[in-house]
């Protein structure tokens, strides 16, 4: 008999791919109608050549160093940058891992090492590093937004509904680690995940102990998601959108 | 129907007429758009006449769609790009006068946004899929209102500056007005009036063509001027000076037209002007929304421009520099380079052929203007021309260069919203009296007039100065004496 596909620490069922699968149709259906949309803008979009040179230097600094935001405010680019990073880090992480499970054979070379050797500590790491990560730039920005209600800042449903799930899906994913840590056979193996079995002891220390693994899995998966079915339509958009812009504008003045 | 209209009033030889005759034709945009009335078929032509239908311009109303085809996909991708930070609204001219969030750059945008979705989407409000999310049709009252807080803005290009995704939003402003000014909801009602002058007398002032060179003669006559320009049209010359309406027609700022004159004079230059066949560059126009008009001024200008076989334009109107400079070459390829005054005075005292000699003893602040700076980038030039001054002192205001506090002036704002723009120059007049300054230097007439009306409402104690009456007294020319002044008014 086949040896069951696994996402890491989680079995790859027929449901997770079909809901996969339909957040990702919706997602890319949400792409086709925004850039249909944009299509019917029809005048001339650059005046000039384009500048790979200027369009490199502007992905380097603007795009994955965000600069420009580190000259307005500090804290402001910590949060940007940490959400940035994180979910880069973690969707990177996550389509690895999906790639994996569904391109090589369970018992291939592979699958073996990322999903049971030492590629899964590599992921375990990975994944808890740009985790806390998206969650500290996550605080900063709730903090900014809801506690000290900063004056520029003006919110709206789309403003709230992204922050508050990559919030939940932050949340989930790590509730999930710990609870799968409190098993002792990752006992050898756990403090790969080391911010997970930070929470998974804290929570043992206060009572909360042995609840579903893959009850919370489903949560962080169904919060997720959402989210990928919705990132045209919400402010997530922008993560994909406006690194455009920047190396565009930077051609353009170049 | 409505812009072929437009098109053949442009193109025909219109009337030199005084300038109230002008207010009184029609209105440049209507709601009656063409969508009123479709073209008969041959079976209609043989029945009985069918009264055209009347749009419904009821505010509550659906409104015609927006004509997004005249924005660029890249334009409609920076709708998308906004990360709706805010920092915009840190910066923004009129937001800091009027803090409601639909005049900040991300309102507008955002607001923009979601009436091109309910037009244009493809869950429009129309469609079954709209109707089943609920998606409410875009009224009149909705374009009327966005509208009249698209055009509160200077188009000072801060936005851009201070955008951490640097999306491109003066163009985008532009592009949108042309939008609603092709719907017949723009310009606001108290700015048809300068789009209406100059489509009719290629200046917003609305005076006659063949009077734009009369401040050369006038200055002649009281010896402000050696000689008037020569007409570069029928003696070629190395240099055109493109004066510019402002200071071809306003009398309180002409000091800029005969300063430059002096100065081109004194280093010797092979230089010429259009005299009165010089037009309107078309800046007014782009900014308010109305490309047609704009389109056939910039097509003409460049023709002009173009035979005359010049190797530099200059112009003291940095409003004129940025569109010649920068939006011209969007449309048509020009065969010379287009230079400010300034930079050309600092090329003439390099090359020894400008002497600035008198010490001035003034302490003063420079004021960037938004389309000399932000928009052409030239930040370095005025304050190298300052630096060669003798006995001036120059002391920053605190916003400067790529940061300088805009006038007010541009973009249809000053005429649009006087009150705004009053209020918005009197912070500008604030920033430069906090230096001690006792001169307020900048580089275009335009700044000059709107900063001028900050100075007299605050009745500062600061004197409005252009950087050619700076240079003309380095070279020993004598500024304007209250004597000129007085025998203007």
């Amino acid at each position: 008999m086949e040896e069951m596909r696994m996402y890491l620490y989680f079995e790859a069922t027929a449901v997770l791919y079909t809901l996969t699968v339909i957040a990702v149709l919706l997602c890319f259906a949400g792409i086709f109608t925004t850039v249909a949309l944009w299509r019917k803008g029809k005048a001339k979009s650059l005046h000039h050549k384009l500048s790979l040179a200027a369009v490199f230097k502007a992905f380097i600094t603007d795009v994955i160093f965000q600069v420009q935001i580190l000259k307005i405010s500090f804290v402001r680019w910590l949060m940007h940058f940490c959400i940035f990073i994180g979910f880069m880090g973690l969707l990177a992480q996550t389509s690895l891992m999906a790639l994996i499970s569904h391109f090589s054979a369970p018992d291939s070379f592979l699958a073996q090492s990322f999903f049971h050797g030492g590629g899964a500590r590599v992921l375990d790491v990975w994944g808890d590093l740009f985790g806390v990560t998206l969650l500290l730039g996550l605080l900063i920005a709730l903090s900014r937004r809801y506690v000290f209600r900063v004056q520029q800042l003006e919110t709206i449903a789309k403003d709230t509904t992204s922050l508050v799930l990559l919030t939940v899906i932050g949340l989930t994913g790590f509730m999930s680690e710990a609870f799968r840590l409190m098993d002792p056979q990752y006992a050898d193996v756990a403090w790969y995940s080391f911010a997970g079995m930070l929470l998974s002891q804290g929570m043992q220390a206060v009572g909360i102990g042995d609840m579903s693994y893959t009850f919370w899995v489903w949560v962080h998966a169904g919060a997720s998601f959402i989210f990928i079915a919705f990132i045209p339509f919400s402010k997530a958009w922008h993560i994909f959108v406006s690194p455009i812009e920047i190396v565009l504008d930077a051609s353009e003045r170049s | 129907m409505e812009n072929e209209n437009k098109e053949m009033m442009n193109e025909s030889d219109i009337q030199e007429q005084p300038d109230t005759v002008v207010n009184d034709t029609a209105p440049v945009t209507s709601v009656e758009s063409d969508s009123t009335v479709s073209a008969p078929s041959a079976e209609s032509e043989n029945t009985a006449a069918v009264a055209p239908v009347e749009p419904d311009t009821s505010a509550q109303a659906p409104a015609p769609k927006l004509p997004i085809e005249k924005l660029s996909a890249r334009q409609m991708l920076e709708l998308d790009a906004c990360t709706r930070c805010g920092e915009c609204s840190n910066w923004c001219p009129a937001y800091d006068q009027d803090k409601r969030e639909s005049l900040t750059p991300r309102g507008r945008a955002t607001q923009f946004r979601d009436i091109i979705g309910r037009q244009h989407g493809v869950f429009n409000a129309g469609s079954p899929l709209g109707k089943l999310l609920g998606r409410k049709q875009v009224t009149n009252q909705e374009i009327t209102d966005f509208a009249k807080d698209l055009y509160a803005c200077s188009t000072c290009l801060q936005c851009h500056y201070v955008c951490p995704v640097a999306i491109d939003t003066v163009e985008l402003w532009e592009r949108i007005r042309e939008c609603i000014v092709d719907t017949g909801f723009g310009p606001l009602p108290n700015q048809k009036d300068l789009v209406l002058k100059t489509q009719n007398y290629d200046n917003p002032w609305g005076q006659p063509r063949s009077s734009r060179a009369r401040w050369t003669k006038v200055a002649k006559k009281k010896k402000r001027i050696n000689t008037v320009p020569k007409d570069i049209s029928k003696n070629k010359a190395e240099v055109l000076y493109f004066v510019g309406c402002t200071a071809a027609y306003d009398t309180n700022v002409e000091e800029v037209g005969i300063n430059t004159v002096n100065i081109f004079d004194a280093a010797g230059a092979d230089f010429g002007f259009l005299g009165n066949k010089e037009k309107c560059c078309g800046s007014v126009l782009l900014r308010m929304g109305d490309a047609s008009t704009f389109k056939r001024l910039c097509r003409e200008n460049t023709e002009q421009f173009n035979d005359l076989g010049i190797k530099t334009l200059v112009t003291s109107c940095a409003g004129c520099l940025k569109t010649i400079k920068e939006d011209y070459p969007k449309h048509a390829k020009l065969n010379f380079e287009v230079k400010h005054t300034l930079e050309y005075v600092v090329d003439l005292i390099k090359a020894g052929r400008l002497k600035l000699t008198q010490p001035l003893n003034m302490k003063i602040t420079y004021h960037d203007p938004c389309h000399l700076g932000r928009h052409a980038g030239i930040f370095d030039a005025p304050r190298e021309l300052i630096s060669l001054i003798p006995g001036v002192e120059l002391v920053e205001m605190e916003r400067n260069r790529e940061n300088a506090r805009c006038c007010g002036a541009g973009g249809g704002l000053k005429s649009g919203y006087p009150d705004m723009q009053n209020q918005i120059a009197q912070k500008r007049v604030a920033d430069a009296l906090q230096t001690g300054a006792t001169e307020l230097v900048s580089a275009c007439p335009f700044c000059y007039q709107g900063l001028q009306v900050g100075i007299q409402a605050m009745d500062a104690p600061i004197k409005m100065r252009d950087i050619t009456e700076l240079v003309c007294m380095a070279i020993g020319k004598a500024p304007a004496t209250e004597e000129d002044l007085q025998e203007k008014d």
